[in-house]
């Protein structure tokens, strides 16, 4: 795309007013009127610019491509092309029985394996009517929730070293090694869990291992008001983000946005409360821990500080299934599997609130040992598709803040 | 009254400030090696005697990065007008590290316990061929398996366990009934 268009120097730069930046209104097409300001004048003549950062660009974080147009600083469109990374997951899964599915489920999303491995096996107990046993059930709530307290501390710290803020990623890795220390010990794996098996869990809990969930998230949960007081209140990180990119909730709804990024947009849902699973009835009913966290601002700094709360109620979460575990009569955390399991012929999908938004799959089943088809329906996917309804009329520099803030995992893109 | 500018700030760098006062949590790492748990994944080692060939984790691999050949070999009858024996004779066992994805799932599958894991996790090569491990080198990594560790109070007894006491139990009475009708079939 060459239009032609008439734009002083450095229109982006000086000619900055709050319409244009970050409401999400596409710069106005040739000879219509601005929807900014030209910094000095309608004389010389300038073409847009064709600018693509990544694959490979340390902007973004991992191989996701944008192809923006730019006008001056201003960005006319922006397309995100995606697939760099895709390694056909749905397709290895029909090839997988559902035991090496999980193994492939939990790297999608590197960030949140534990809650991926738990929707493929969610979909195979539905199809199944498989009875979980009740320690598996609060077990797995727990890793889950652990799990998603490590995805929100890794974007807790990328997010302002993006922004130019390189200290809150030691604090935050400091916080994720406590965590990974306790994970480590149950599953073997600090990233690939690999600890869901259709029915349960793969082993029982390590002796003396609830302790050391307990100390775990007593540490976490003392020393995170030093990483918020080290960038919530930082008057440069608050000018780069607050007012910055607004979602909608109606980019939200017509997007399929999810997870953090829909409900710092004020659209209040989360499938732990509406559409329970595992025993989050529970938690989530009146009088539990669970809470959902919302933000109307829509802005990155709501979608940044709605993290850190969530990490809060996933610390709460965590503390009330490690007591809940403790109080349980002794039993099994898995059921005896057939040497061959069969998904009976039908289907399901099996969707659950995994850290960055919905992950759902949809499992047809022939009543093979594999699946026909494992649809999956990651959250990253949907959340970058917003982004060409959100960077049009931003400026460049505000691209890095706005990606940033939509917490995306390249592999959960391009699964 | 108006809020000072750079507050935000300064109080950040007061939580810099407090930790500079802390003590810092290096780990030494190849001065002092981590002290890894029992169930940490870090390197899959065989044990050679238990391998009976039976090509499950060979099989069961996701990522197909097991290499197992073999031949049979015949052992002389132990009495006359006996069959033949045959057992599998294990010649080559190799994994191939570069493209395991360190899921456990053979060492899960191994009905013979040939297959175990070990928190061993310096083996990184300049070359990715160098990556596949033969037999004598996953035999090896067997000394660095530790042993697994105790589960909660709230789990089950191993499966291995009842197993045991159930073949216990059978062999008993079979015993008992032998002392007795051993002196008799003497007389």
């Amino acid at each position: 795309m060459t239009t032609e268009r008439i734009v002083s120097l450095g229109a982006g730069a000086a000619g900055l007013t709050s319409t244009g930046a970050g409401t999400g209104t596409p710069a106005s097409g040739p000879g219509g009127p601005l929807s900014y300001e030209r910094g000095g004048g309608a004389e010389l003549a300038t073409q847009d610019m064709v600018l693509n950062i990544g694959p490979q660009h340390p902007a973004t974080h991992g191989v996701l491509r944008l192809r923006l147009t730019l006008d001056g600083e201003r960005i006319v469109t922006c397309e995100p092309i995606i697939g760099y990374m895709h390694r056909g997951a749905e397709k290895l899964f029909e090839v997988r029985d559902y035991r090496q599915i999980i193994m492939l489920a939990n790297r999608h999303d590197w960030l949140s394996a534990f809650a991926n491995e738990l929707g493929v096996v969610l979909a195979v107990e539905r199809m199944l009517g498989m009875e979980v046993p009740v320690r598996a059930v609060w077990a797995r709530m727990l890793l889950a929730e652990l799990n998603r307290i490590l995805n929100h501390l890794m974007f807790l710290g990328s997010y302002p070293l993006e922004i130019g803020a390189i200290t809150p990623i030691f604090y935050a890795f400091r916080e994720r090694e406590t965590l990974q220390q306790v994970m480590e010990e149950i599953s073997g794996g600090r990233m690939h869990y690999m600890f869901n098996r259709v029915g349960g869990l793969k082993e029982d809990l390590p002796a003396g291992w609830l302790d050391r969930v307990t100390a775990a998230v007593t540490a976490v949960r003392r020393r995170l008001p030093e990483l918020t007081n080290l960038i919530f209140g930082n008057e440069i990180f608050a000018a780069r983000t607050r007012g910055v990119g607004v979602l909608s909730p109606a980019l939200v709804h017509a997007y399929g946005v999810s997870g953090p990024i829909a409900r710092a947009s004020g659209v209040d849902f989360d499938l732990r409360r509406d559409e329970p699973y595992l025993a989050y009835t529970e938690l989530f009913g009146p009088g539990g821990p669970g809470r959902v966290v919302t933000r109307s601002e829509g802005d990155c700094f709501a979608r940044f500080s709605l993290l850190r709360e969530q990490v809060q109620v996933s610390l709460d979460l965590a503390e009330a299934c490690v007591d809940r575990l403790r109080s349980l009569p002794p039993g099994p955390v898995n059921v005896r599997l057939p040497k061959i399991l069969k998904a009976p012929e039908g289907h399901t999908y099996a969707w659950t609130e995994s850290p960055l938004g919905l992950n759902g799959y949809f499992l047809v089943s022939r009543g093979e040992k594999t699946p026909w088809r494992l649809k999956l329906r990651s959250a990253s996917f949907n959340n970058i598709a917003v982004l060409p309804e959100l960077l049009p009329g931003c400026v460049i520099a505000d691209l890095v803040a706005i990606l940033g803030s939509m917490f995306f995992v390249v592999g959960d893109i391009d699964k | 009254m108006a809020e000072l500018p750079g507050k935000g700030l300064v109080h950040g760098l007061k939580v810099t400030f407090d930790n500079l006062t802390r003590r810092s949590i290096t780990q030494q790492y190849p001065d002092v090696k981590p002290d890894l748990p029992p169930r940490t994944r870090g390197v899959i080692a065989l044990f050679e005697e238990n391998c009976t060939v039976c090509m499950l984790c060979a099989r069961e691999c996701p990522s197909w990065c097991i290499y197992i050949d073999s031949h049979k070999e015949t052992a002389q009858p132990s009495e006359p007008g006996a069959r033949e024996r045959s057992h599998n004779v294990l010649d080559r066992f190799a994994i191939d590290y570069s493209l395991c994805m360190y899921c456990g799932i053979c060492v899960e599958v191994c009905p013979f316990d040939a297959l175990f894991w070990s928190p061993e996790f310096e083996y990184a090569t300049t070359d990715i061929a160098d990556l596949t491990h033969e037999k004598d080198t996953l035999r090896e990594w067997m000394w660095t398996v530790p042993a697994p560790p105790a589960v909660d109070d709230g789990a089950e007894p191993p499966k291995e366990l009842g197993v045991a006491e159930k073949a216990a139990a059978r062999v008993r009475p079979r015993s008992e009934e032998d002392a007795r009708s051993g002196p008799e079939a003497g007389a």
